[in-house]
């Protein structure tokens, strides 16, 4: 008897067992909408180091950078009419190329929609100097870094004034006035990054703009970081902030404006590089060349101190001008 | 009675009663099988006698009727159908893409403009930016309420409802830093426009023209003639005739009380139908040609104007860099308004309208913009000539007469206007197209019925007198 219920008992079992197995497995709970991997937004024209155009090439030192034409003997209103300048002022207008989106040095001011910053007032003193007043006399041309050249071989501006370091390399195809500021390069980082140097920086992502000597250092350092290239020095911030780069490198004046824009990250390391900021004009201007020479004395006995005091004081150490070397 | 002769099978064939299902063997599967060909044996046998012959014709015809008639009740249904998709469904999709596409243009021109103009953001731009962030969302949502059965669309929608809240989060961030003074803002602006440009716009334009081809396939399916069910009712029309003729030669009556029913009823069935398909067809075509149409090349010029007018802006907020938009700017207003401002879009809408509908509208848009095009090339002048402010000045003020942001404003408001019109000629339209099929569908079942009561009668009274 016991024996029958315990087969009868076996029998349901099997029986459960056979509905179970023919109802099959319900399966997991699908992705009602998979999205894949997210792409986070990124500024136009994100690129790695650019060898070709070679940056500012700091390696070569085959002449002295700083050196520049003599403004002996000019006069700062006593040029031609034949004169470059004299054709400036026959126009009306000084053209210059700037950049409006580096804080401090040379950016557009959203409450006032003015460009500003400290290559700004360098702009403004050579056209008061050529039309006795810069009251309507400039004409801003905004470029990215990559333009610096370009705009002066096809004549589209009369000079260039955007932390535009003074090379050897650079000095074959441009005319440079005198040093008017000495930057070097060092790294912005987040706040919290363990960073000291380049070289922790080692496979990582290391952003400045296309064409810049800092490129060409992120690019052939020995620790090999990963140069990440942009269009202006903003974006490179914005890059940053989006945590799309590790770090930014550049002269630490560009990163004091960064820095100043953003509370939350760090300027990091000693300069390794030595940058010397001149104003650019087309090469045969040799005239505008000892001109604006002749500009800048001026401009390193008062007017250099105000803008350094209104742009850089409160962010960096007291300074004063660079000394001017001629040829 | 010797008409078996004429039957090929009936001499050869031995009448063969059908045996009776065997009482103990053959399977029900074998039985099946055999069913149709004795149903075949039976009729052949009864057809070999008149009263055989007549219960076969009435048979025919029953079926052909109830065939004709449920293929034509459905056909007509299914047209009632397409036509009311058409105005709940289709054409609102099709708008609702053509909206998001719209106002994410719309977007992002508000945007740069709102960037150009100093110290506090003016209350209109920041509006008009809400405004077609809200729109865009809300006919985002829409579109993608019908785009799950088509992949392409569904990868369209899919791209701009990832997107959308990434751009928004940009122009908000650079909005914040904008007002802290920090150039950090114009890179995001300039960063959310990129994206717009690159992501965002190409899938919006990619899910209009989707949207546009299937409305316009969903009208040329509903300005279809429906030849099955015509054919069947013809061959109805047809077999009620022959089947007269028939029995006219065979009694020597000359009507059928029944099939003269029978074969007005389905006279009038095909006349009210063709007439009904005909004038709803070409009611259908005219909100095609009227308005869908007319409202597509409408939409095509708004949006150009739109993409045209965030390029001016984008070249006074590079300052010097603008080339590429400017560029841009020249090849839309080339589309817009041709390159001697006497073609493209607008003129191709006012070939369209043809002084009627939208055509005060419209003309009225080609000469906004027109003064659109005289005022940018001023701002270009201002601009290039070092004169930045005024340049500004004469791009954004929307209160001053004559300036790019008013003519654009005045030309975005035609067209708008031109569009609504559009629309309501294809409702208008389609809207008496439906009302063209009122009661046919169910008109088309009862004149079916009648057809074969009437050839059923018919047949059943001359049946009678074999008795």
């Amino acid at each position: 008897m016991k024996m029958r219920r315990d087969s009868v008992r076996l029998g349901v079992l099997a029986v459960v067992a056979m509905l179970a197995a023919a109802c099959g497995d319900a399966g997991k709970p699908v992705d009602p909408a998979p999205i894949g991997s997210v792409q986070p937004p990124q500024p136009a024209h994100v690129g790695g180091a650019d060898p070709s155009k070679g940056g500012g090439g700091t390696a070569d030192t085959s002449c002295d950078p700083k050196a520049s034409l003599s403004p002996n003997g000019v006069g700062l209103t006593g040029f031609s009419a034949a004169s470059t300048m004299g054709k400036i002022k026959q126009r009306g207008k000084l053209v210059a190329g700037v950049d409006q989106t580096n804080f401090l040095f040379g950016f557009r001011n959203p409450t006032t929609g003015n460009l500003e910053g400290f290559d700004i007032d360098m702009v403004k003193q050579v056209a008061k100097a050529i039309f006795g007043s810069d009251e309507g006399r400039v004409q801003y041309r905004a470029i990215p870094s990559s333009q610096r050249e370009n705009v002066l071989k096809d004549h589209q501006v009369d000079i260039v004034v955007r932390t535009f370091s003074i090379t050897c390399d650079r000095k074959k195809r441009l005319g440079f006035s005198s040093v008017y500021y000495v930057a070097g390069q060092r790294i912005l980082v987040d706040g919290n990054s363990q960073v000291k140097q380049l070289s922790d920086l080692s496979g990582k992502r290391v952003c400045a703009t296309a064409t810049s000597t800092s490129l060409t250092k992120i690019a052939t350092d020995p620790s090999k970081p990963v140069p990440v290239s942009v269009d202006n020095w903003s974006d490179c911030l914005v890059m940053l902030q989006q945590g799309q780069v590790d770090a930014v490198s550049t002269d630490d004046v560009i990163l004091a404006g960064m820095a100043a824009q953003d509370p939350t990250l760090k300027i990091v390391g000693d300069r390794f590089t030595e940058e010397n900021y001149g104003i650019a004009v087309p090469i045969e201007n040799d005239d505008m060349v000892r001109y604006v020479n002749a500009v800048l004395e001026g401009v390193r006995n008062g007017p250099w101190q105000a803008s350094y005091k209104q742009w850089l004081g409160s962010r960096l150490p007291e300074a004063s001008p660079p000394q001017a070397t001629y040829q | 009675m010797t008409s078996t002769a004429t039957r090929p099978e009936a001499p050869g064939t031995p009448v063969v009663p059908v045996p009776p299902p065997a009482p103990d063997g053959r399977s029900g599967i074998a039985g099946l099988l055999e069913l149709p060909g004795n149903a075949v044996r039976v009729v052949v046998r009864s057809a070999a006698t008149t009263p055989g012959r007549l219960s076969v014709i009435a048979v025919g015809l029953v079926l052909l009727a109830l065939i004709a008639g449920l293929v034509a009740t459905v056909s007509v249904q299914n047209k009632k159908d397409t036509i009311n998709g058409l105005i709940d469904h289709r054409e609102p999709l099709a708008a609702a893409a053509q909206e998001v596409y719209r106002s994410l243009s719309d977007a992002d021109a508000t945007a740069a403009s709102a960037f150009l103009s100093t110290g506090t953001e003016p209350r209109e731009l920041r509006q008009r930016y809400e405004q077609a962030i809200a729109q865009a969302g809300a006919a985002l949502a829409k579109a993608a309420s019908d785009s799950a059965g088509v992949a392409n669309a569904a990868e369209k929608v899919d791209i701009l409802s990832q997107q959308l809240p990434v751009y928004t989060g940009l122009i908000e961030t650079a909005r914040a830093n904008n007002r802290l003074g920090y150039p950090a803002g114009a890179s995001y602006l300039r960063e959310g426009s990129e994206l717009l440009r690159a992501k965002v716009l190409p899938a919006a334009q990619d899910l209009y023209r989707i949207d546009t081809d299937r409305l316009a396939q969903e009208q040329d399916d509903a300005t279809g003639f429906p030849w099955l069910a015509t054919l069947l009712m013809l061959a109805l029309l047809a077999a009620l005739i022959v089947t007269q003729v028939y029995l006219t030669r065979r009694t020597n009556r000359l009507l059928n009380v029944g099939l003269v029913v029978a074969s007005v009823s389905v006279v009038v069935a095909l006349l009210w139908g063709t007439v009904a398909l005909v004038v709803q067809g070409s009611l259908v075509a005219s909100g095609q040609d009227n308005g869908t149409h007319q409202v597509d090349v409408l939409v095509r010029a708004r949006i150009a104007a739109l993409q045209a007018r965030a390029d001016e802006t984008l070249t006074l907020v590079a300052r010097g860099d603008g080339a590429p938009y400017e560029a841009d700017f020249k090849q839309l207003a080339g589309q817009l308004g041709g390159p001697d401002g006497k073609g493209g879009l607008l003129s191709e809408a006012q070939g369209l309208a043809d002084g009627q509908g939208p055509a005060g509208q419209i003309d009225a848009a080609i000469q906004d913009a027109s003064a659109w095009f005289k005022a940018h090339t001023l701002v270009r002048v201002n601009d290039d000539r070092g004169d930045y402010q005024d340049a500004v000045d004469l791009a954004i003020k929307e209160n001053d007469k004559g300036t790019a942001a008013a003519t654009f404003l005045s030309l975005d408001r035609n067209l708008l206007a031109a569009i609504n019109i559009g629309r309501q000629q294809f409702l208008d339209d389609t809207h008496d197209a439906n009302g063209a099929l009122t009661l046919l569908a169910p008109g088309l079942a009862v004149l079916s019925v009648i057809a074969l009561a009437g050839a059923t009668m018919g047949i059943r009274e001359r049946l009678r007198e074999y008795r």
